[in-house]
C-alpha cells in the first residue's frame, strides 16, 4: 500500500464526512426573494407575498391592493355605515333600492352561492348575527347569548337569499327580516379582487392571505408555495400542502371568533336552521380556484357538519374538502387526501369519502 | 486492522450523527424567534430563549407580552374580547396570535421557516 492510499484509508471516512458537510452547506436555501408585506385591511391583518418583483413594482402593487381592500371594506361592511348597511336599511323599510352593476354583481354571486349551498351559507341572516352580538368590533365576553324567544322571532319566517329579487338596476326584498351580512363571502371576494389587481400589474407569483384565508398564484421561484393549515385545537400546524398555479385555501373554524358564557362556548358560525352556533364541526378547509366560492363553501360545509357536508359539497361542485369534526376525526375527499400531509406525532383518524 | 486514527474517525462520526440528525430530520416545529408587528408598521424580532416582558402600544393602549422558556403569550391587552389572551402560549414555528382590536400580532418562526403562508 503506498502512502497516499494509506492516508486515504485512514482518513477516508473523515473526508467523506467533510464532503457531506460541504454538500449540506450547499443545500441551505438561497436568500429571501419574496417581498413580504403585512397590511391592516378588512378589519384584520392581510399578508401579501410577492415573489420575484423589484422594490418599485412591489410598492406600487401593495398600494393598489390596500386601496382595493379599503374600498371593499367601506362598501361591504355589515355594521359600520357602508353601501351594504344603506341597502339593508332601505330593504327593511320595504323600498326598492337602486344600485350599480358592480354592487348587484357581488350580491348576485352571493345569492347564487347561497342557493347552491342549500341556504347553509346564508348572507340573509344579518339580524340573527347581530342578535348574537357578532356584528360588533368587540363583543363583550360577559354579554349573555340571546333569548330563545328572540331567536324564534327571527326564524318564524326564515330569510334566505331567494327572498332577494335582483333586477337590472334594482333590489327588492320579499322578506322584511332579510338583512344582509356578507361575512363568509366578502373576505373571499376581497382576496379575489386583490389578486386581480396584482395580475393586472403583471405580478403572477403571489399570495394574498387575509386573516388566515388565502389565494396563491404562480410559484415561489422553482418550487410551489408551501402552506400550513393550523390545528383547530392546539397551537401549530395540523397539515401541510403545496399550491401552485391558481388556488384558494379557505378555512372556517370555531376558534376564530367566540365567547364563553357560564362555561359554554359560543362561536360565530350560526346555523341558519337552528339560529344557534353550528355543532359537530371544529373546522372545514376548502380548496377552490375562486376565493369567494371557497369562502362561502367553507362556511356552508361547517354548518352542514360531519353528516351533511358531502351532499352540500356535491351541490356546490367541490372536490377538495377537509372537515375536522368535534371528535377530532378528519373527514376528507380523495382529491384533498392526495395532497395534504399531516403533521404531529399522533396522526388523527382519517375518513376518506367521496362527496 | 483498525488503527487509532480509524477509532478517532469512527468516534467522531458517531458523535456527529445525532447532531446531523437533529439538524436535518429533527423537530423543526420548535420556534426560536418571535416577530411582533404593530399596526403602524413597527416590527420587533425577539429571541425566545431570553425571558422577558414587553409592552407594545396600539390604538387602544398598551398590550403586554411575556416570553418564558421558549414560549410567548399575550398577558394583558386593553381590548374587550381578550381573544389574544385566550390564544395562550405559542411555541412552534408558524404559530400565530393577534390582538386585532389593538392591531398587534405575533408570528413565530423556527430555524427553518417551512411555510410561506398559514391558513386558519
Amino acid at each position: 500500500m503506498n502512502k497516499t492510499a494509506a492516508l486515504f484509508h485512514r482518513c477516508g471516512p473523515g473526508l467523506l464526512l467533510l464532503v457531506l458537510a460541504a454538500l449540506s452547506a450547499c443545500s441551505t436555501p438561497p436568500p429571501e426573494t419574496t417581498h413580504k408585506t403585512r397590511l391592516v385591511a378588512l378589519g384584520t391583518m392581510v399578508d401579501v407575498d410577492l415573489w420575484g418583483v423589484d422594490d418599485q413594482q412591489a410598492a406600487t402593487a401593495i398600494q393598489a391592493v390596500q386601496t382595493e381592500l379599503d374600498q371593499i371594506y367601506q362598501t361591504w361592511h355589515a355594521w359600520h355605515p357602508s353601501t351594504l348597511t344603506a341597502i339593508n336599511k332601505k330593504l327593511a323599510a320595504g323600498d326598492a333600492v337602486t344600485a350599480d352593476q358592480a354592487t348587484l354583481a357581488v350580491l348576485a354571486k352571493a345569492r347564487r352561492l347561497s342557493i347552491d349551498s342549500g341556504n347553509l351559507f346564508n348572507p340573509a341572516i344579518g339580524r340573527l348575527i347581530a342578535l348574537w352580538g357578532f356584528q360588533s368590533d368587540e363583543r363583550a365576553q360577559d354579554r349573555p347569548p340571546p333569548k330563545q324567544s328572540a331567536i324564534d322571532r327571527l326564524l318564524a319566517k326564515p330569510p334566505t337569499m331567494e327572498d332577494l329579487v335582483i333586477n337590472e338596476q334594482t333590489l327588492r326584498s320579499k322578506n322584511p327580516i332579510l338583512q344582509m351580512d356578507l361575512g363568509g363571502f366578502a373576505k373571499g371576494y376581497a382576496v379575489d379582487r386583490a389578486i386581480d389587481r396584482l395580475q393586472a400589474l403583471g405580478i403572477h407569483n403571489a399570495i394574498v392571505n387575509a386573516g388566515g384565508d388565502l389565494r396563491a398564484i404562480g410559484r415561489h421561484g422553482d418550487r410551489p408555495w408551501h402552506i400550513g393549515i393550523r390545528h383547530p385545537r392546539q397551537p401549530g400546524i395540523i397539515a401541510a400542502l403545496d399550491v401552485q398555479g391558481d388556488e384558494s385555501v379557505f378555512t372556517s373554524g370555531n376558534y376564530e371568533r367566540f365567547f364563553d358564557y357560564q362555561g359554554v362556548r359560543y362561536h360565530h358560525i350560526i346555523d341558519p336552521r337552528s339560529g344557534y352556533p353550528a355543532r359537530g364541526t371544529l373546522s372545514v378547509t376548502v380548496i377552490h380556484p375562486d376565493a369567494g366560492t371557497a369562502d362561502a363553501a367553507a362556511t356552508a360545509l361547517f354548518v352542514a357538519g360531519p353528516k351533511g357536508w358531502r351532499q352540500v359539497a356535491r351541490h356546490m361542485g367541490l372536490t377538495q374538502v377537509m372537515l375536522i369534526d368535534s371528535e377530532m376525526r378528519v373527514h376528507i375527499t380523495p382529491a384533498m387526501k392526495k395532497r395534504v400531509f399531516f403533521h404531529g406525532k399522533k396522526l388523527p383518524e382519517i375518513i376518506v369519502s367521496t362527496p | 486492522m483498525i488503527t487509532r486514527a480509524d477509532t478517532l474517525v469512527i468516534a467522531a462520526t458517531l458523535l456527529l450523527l445525532p447532531t446531523l440528525f437533529l439538524a436535518y430530520w429533527g423537530n423543526h416545529a420548535v420556534a426560536d424567534t418571535a416577530h411582533i408587528m404593530a399596526a403602524d408598521g413597527r416590527e420587533f424580532t425577539l429571541p425566545l430563549d431570553k425571558d422577558r416582558r414587553l409592552t407594545v402600544n396600539g390604538p387602544l393602549g398598551a398590550t403586554t407580552l411575556e416570553i418564558h422558556h421558549g414560549k410567548i403569550r399575550f398577558i394583558d391587552s386593553p381590548c374587550r374580547g381578550k381573544q389574544c389572551i385566550h390564544s395562550g402560549w405559542l411555541s412552534r414555528g408558524g404559530d400565530f396570535a393577534a390582538c386585532l382590536p389593538n392591531r398587534i400580532s405575533i408570528t413565530l418562526s423556527g430555524r427553518e421557516n417551512r411555510f410561506d403562508s398559514i391558513n386558519f
